[in-house]
């Protein structure tokens, strides 16, 4: 993939406006925001089902609309590979047959598309299937199978993981990961799961109200103080991604990519050497000044103090562990340990609260 | 005739049902769609025309027909320069039928087609589908329940036609003579027995083909048309 990413839209529905420029050169380019907030809209315009308005869109260098040329790629020039929220499976078809409406795309290499497509998404036991006996999750990746058999030269996935439930998502986002991965595809993430937007992106822009509040690396936009409140109502939290070293008794060891090793609960089966990403919310992580003695937690990390972010209804203690985390603690609390950065302190962590995402 | 199975009459009622059915079909499922997936000024006046054969007097709908097809007429006079004559033949009867069933048709696929979640036709286009083939491959389909549904209707309707019928087919025996004009011509003839027979074949076919369409719309799982919310 080569060549820069630029987006303008205008258009007006009703009282929402929508108002949006992005310039990246990244190639997977997350669009997070509350519902309402336009991200969804954008995505339309990159469909083409918002031609009337003059875009202007360019994709990885592959110009989509230019206004000042007039020219307009039709929705079905676009080779775009559209997931969205609600998978839209054929229902008329069965899932091979889904398939292959998209692969029949690719031409020459449909053969290949398609094979890839199973593969990658191990779609292999579902092929037969009639669309309506699929679970959600199964139908979240024929859906996501579909886009990538029509050897799309971009894939828009809107919202993919936002109909299932917790579980189901940290079952299917792995597969989205290694979508990401296996394909050197410019993606086009929607979501308002500020989890999501962590693991899955390397570029994120947020939008509010039609336009883009904050563009930049998801991690250092979304803890932002300009972000943050919004980032916060959604749910933001720390995210870890770590490998498994050892399982045990219930628990497995983890080695974060920091270096760090992490107890975390591990009531399904894990497999040694499986990458993990593990959620830990700021206000589940607490600071100890000293080493405490016998406790219950089971993770307890040396650290240092670097940073300090006052919030709206707290602080926000920015420490490096080997891994960069956020605490979230009271002004009382932050008064009481006398922290400052640059001050050694200890992370504590209960492995419950280590969440698996994906 | 005295009560024997008239089954020439059977068979052309039913020929001239069946082809009037195709004939309506194209147009029925176009306007359908169209006006199911379109809001465009005039439209209600569309639905309004498209009504009127159902509810105008069949034998105004025949004078119509009689008029445009007639030898003179703007339509007639065209078809008769390539030597084509359809007043008083069973073409004729095939037009009566098809134009009588037209509204009942082009309102069920404007039904069927409504309850089709215009998303699959995006859908179909991201993937590369020109306009025409997502309608042929995805939006037909889907809609497919409702579409022979109508047809069924239509057909039905067809069975019986007879006021435009009578107008521009007559009642030639053997030639245009469905069930509905050879009742008429019997009940004429003080023949009846006769009719009180094609009256009872009358009745077993717009039984059979009530019958069918309900047993199809029972058979046919209903057809999911719109994405299930989660």
């Amino acid at each position: 993939m080569s060549g820069e990413t630029c987006i303008r839209a205008r258009l007006a529905r009703g009282e929402f406006t929508l108002d949006v420029e992005l310039r990246t050169d990244a190639r997977v380019v997350v669009l997070f925001g509350p519902s309402g907030s336009g991200k969804s809209t954008l995505l339309e315009v990159l469909l083409g089902l918002h031609a009337g308005t003059s875009p202007c869109v360019r994709i990885a260098g592959r110009w989509l609309d230019d206004p000042e040329r007039r020219f307009s790629l039709r929705i079905e020039e676009r080779d775009l590979g559209w997931v969205p929220q609600e998978p839209l499976l054929f229902p008329h078809l069965d899932v091979a047959a889904n398939l292959r409406f998209g692969a029949r795309r690719a031409g020459a290499e449909a053969g290949r598309a398609l094979a890839d497509a199973i593969d990658v998404l191990e779609l292999g036991p579902l092929l037969a299937r009639r669309v309506d006996r699929l679970s959600g999750g199964e139908r979240s990746r024929v859906a996501l199978g579909r886009a990538l058999a029509s050897g799309p030269r971009a894939l828009l996935l809107d919202e993919p993981l936002a109909s299932l439930d917790l579980p189901l998502r940290a079952r299917v986002l792995p597969y989205l990961l290694r979508v990401r991965d296996a394909k050197d595809l410019p993606i086009f993430y929607v979501t308002h799961d500020p989890d999501e937007a962590q693991v899955v992106g390397e570029w994120v822009a947020v939008l509010d109200h039609g336009r883009v509040v904050a563009t930049g690396e998801p991690r250092a936009v979304l803890w932002s103080r300009a972000v943050l409140p919004l980032s916060e109502a959604l749910g933001l939290e720390n995210v870890i991604e770590a490998r498994v070293r050892a399982c045990g008794d219930g628990a497995a060891q983890v080695e974060t990519r920091g270096g760090v090793w992490l107890s975390v609960p591990a009531p399904a089966l894990l497999a040694e050497g499986e990458t993990l990403r593990l959620g830990l919310p700021a206000r589940d992580l607490l600071l100890a000044a000293e080493p405490p003695g016998r406790i219950s937690a089971r993770n307890v990390l040396p650290a240092r103090v670097v940073r300090l972010e006052p919030a709206d209804d707290g602080v926000l203690v920015h420490v490096d562990a080997g891994e960069p985390l956020v605490a979230k603690l009271t002004r009382d609390a932050v008064r009481a340990l006398e922290l400052a950065p640059g001050q050694p302190v200890f992370c504590v962590i209960k492995a419950q609260s280590l969440r698996r995402l994906a | 005739m005295n009560g024997e199975l008239p089954a020439g009459m059977i068979a052309l009622t039913l020929r001239v049902a069946a082809v009037a059915t195709l004939l309506a079909l194209p147009p029925a499922v176009a306007l359908g769609y169209t006006l199911a997936r379109h809001r465009f000024r005039g439209r209600s006046l569309v639905q309004a025309l498209v009504a009127l054969p159902m509810v105008l007097p069949p034998v105004a709908v025949g004078l119509g027909l009689l008029w445009l097809f007639g030898r003179r007429g703007p339509l007639g006079a065209l078809l008769d320069s390539v030597g084509i004559e359809i007043i008083f033949t069973w073409y004729a009867a095939v037009l009566a039928a098809a134009l009588v069933g037209f509204p009942l048709f082009a309102r069920a696929c404007e039904q069927a087609f409504a309850e089709v979640d215009p998303r699959y036709e995006r859908m179909a286009r991201s993937l590369g589908a020109s306009p025409l083939r997502a309608f042929a491959t995805v939006s037909v389909p889907l809609a497919r329940r409702g579409i022979l549904y109508g047809a069924l209707l239509a057909f039905a309707r067809g069975l019986g036609e007879f006021g435009a019928t009578a107008i521009v087919a007559g009642i030639v025996p053997a030639r245009t003579e469905t069930l509905a004009l050879g009742i008429w011509s019997r009940i004429q003839t003080g023949d009846d027995a006769g009719a009180r027979a094609l009256c009872a074949a009358s009745f077993a076919l717009a039984l059979g083909a009530m019958l069918v369409a309900e047993l199809w719309l029972r058979r046919e799982a209903p057809a999911v048309v719109s994405a299930a919310r989660p």
